[in-house]
């Protein structure tokens, strides 16, 4: 456990200690809080259901920019082989680099908890829809990281591990779009596997056993493809 | 200490290591040489479980690396070619990460880490960013975290390679004294290094181990030039010379000795 958290905080400590982190929070807070205020000043509502709709299709956008360079830049500076013959397992490497990304994220979501401070104050929110609607935004962000870690494994170029990452999200996000184009079973899958399907019934307050198995499912898949990508040296 | 036996590695249709095996005794420093592409990094990427052999068996200080990976990396010190540091990091921060990662017990990392700065030199620039360091800084920053978690055995892929010559001194000399804690396996193509620093020697042609000797063996052989002495570069040219081309066999060593005064 000591190794996973020595590689996390070095992993964040990389992100910090250049400009890139500070730019990321900002420039996402920044288009947050624009849609957030246009929302919220549209519907006059005092609800972030549609806030967070927006936030998911930003995440589309963001967090290939996140996890791009997680293990490309490994790769392409030397230090891969510095992790892969250091007495560490695989699996420890997975977790640690994932533990440092979703912590960076959670700073963020952490950051937007305010829209419900704000909305409360001139509202009467529910606080049960909200914090389903954060859980929800929270677990798409982290099954999303999940995906930018495996992309980011298979090559050491990190142009090339943004753009195939924004293609696999956005299959994901436009999946149920998809299904006007097949019918029967087909059609019931791309609306299963859309991320939209999944997010909406946490906006709106429901907490499904199934759309949480999705997204912890899906998490936990694309992290064991990722130690099968790293142990099998797929970049090579 | 390490026994590699029968190691052969593919990558698709060109064999890099055609049946390489040695033996290396606990405390030697051994002087691996051979042309660029000859293989010399493939095995020690194999021996760092880096990259795993296509057949073939390694075995380091009695472990299987194919059954117990993870405890021969704790055994096993590496320098790759090009030192493997994060820029963004303060020497100190580097060298502590490092031994977090290579079990050095908690209550003995702060020790280890004062130790690995001395030895290495490092103390005036361990508040130092590493992207700001020198190339020479750089590699003896490499060499530190290569024996932070006093390894058993210290493989160096061409650790001089690049430095100016009181750089090469520096190194060498913090290899000598490796030395004589641990067994060494060091490559390089600057030919004198080998000559003042180890007692063996292997040389790789083509994925395959050409000579195999102890180092004074190898200079004072006179089977093939009666009463002339050797030196290692003519032993190094002559099992790389092409076809038609002469015999250096009388050539001179032109490499002067860095370590001369030490």
């Amino acid at each position: 456990m000591n190794k996973i958290i020595a590689l996390t905080k070095k992993e964040l400590h990389g992100y910090f200690s250049s400009a890139i982190a500070y730019i990321i929070l900002i420039s996402m807070l920044s288009v947050f809080n624009i849609f957030f205020y246009m929302i919220i000043s549209q519907n006059g509502e005092a609800s972030l259901r549609d806030v967070f709709q927006a936030m998911e299709f930003m995440l589309v956008f963001f967090i290939p920019l996140l996890t791009m360079k997680v293990f490309s830049e490994e790769k392409s500076n030397g230090t891969m082989e510095f992790l892969l013959t250091a007495p560490l397992s695989y699996s420890m490497i997975v977790i640690g680099k994932y533990l440092s990304l979703l912590t960076f994220y959670s700073i963020l979501i952490g950051m937007t908890t305010s829209y419900y401070l704000i909305i409360a104050y001139f509202g009467n929110p529910d606080p049960l829809s909200t914090f389903s609607g954060y859980l929800g935004i929270w677990l798409e962000g982290a099954f999303f990281i999940a995906i930018g870690l495996l992309v980011s494994s298979w090559t050491g170029n990190q142009i090339v591990a943004a753009m195939v990452s924004y293609i696999v999200l956005f299959f994901l996000y436009f999946a149920n779009s998809f299904n006007q184009t097949v019918s029967g079973a087909s059609e019931e899958f791309l609306l299963q596997l859309s991320t939209r399907t999944h997010l909406e019934n946490f906006a709106v307050g429901i907490i499904t056993p199934q759309d949480i198995v999705y997204y912890v499912m899906g998490t936990i898949l694309c992290l064991i493809l990722t130690r099968f990508s790293i142990d099998n040296r797929l970049w090579q | 200490m390490l026994i590699a036996d029968s190691i052969c590695k593919n990558f698709a249709s060109f064999q890099a290591l055609d049946h390489v095996s040695f033996e290396i005794m606990k405390g030697d420093i051994v002087g691996f040489l051979g042309k660029n592409g000859a293989g010399k990094t493939t095995l020690m990427r194999i021996l760092t479980s880096f990259l795993s052999a296509s057949s073939g068996r390694v075995l380091i200080d009695g472990d299987d690396i194919n059954k117990d990976s993870l405890a021969i990396r704790k055994k096993i010190g590496y320098l790759p070619e090009t030192p493997p540091l994060y820029a963004n990091m303060t020497v100190k921060h580097y060298l502590k990460f490092s031994a977090q990662i290579k079990d050095v017990a908690i209550n003995r990392q702060r020790y280890q880490l004062d130790k690995v700065l001395e030895e290495c030199q490092l103390q005036t620039v361990q508040q130092k960013i590493i992207g700001t360091l020198s190339k020479g800084y750089k590699q003896r920053v490499g060499i530190a975290q290569a024996i932070i978690h006093e390894p058993k055995l210290l493989i160096l892929d061409e650790p001089s390679s690049g430095l100016d010559p009181i750089q090469i001194r520096h190194v060498l000399t913090l290899i000598k004294n490796q030395g004589e804690q641990r067994t060494v396996l060091l490559s390089t193509h600057t030919l004198s290094e080998i000559e003042q620093i180890a007692q063996r020697v292997l040389m790789i042609k083509s994925g395959r181990i050409v000579v195999d000797d102890s180092l004074h063996g190898l200079l004072t052989n006179t089977n093939t030039q009666p009463h002339q002495p050797r030196t290692l570069e003519q032993i190094f040219l002559s099992h790389h010379q092409e076809p038609g081309q002469q015999p250096h066999a009388n050539k001179p060593a032109t490499v002067e000795p860095l370590l001369a005064h030490e």
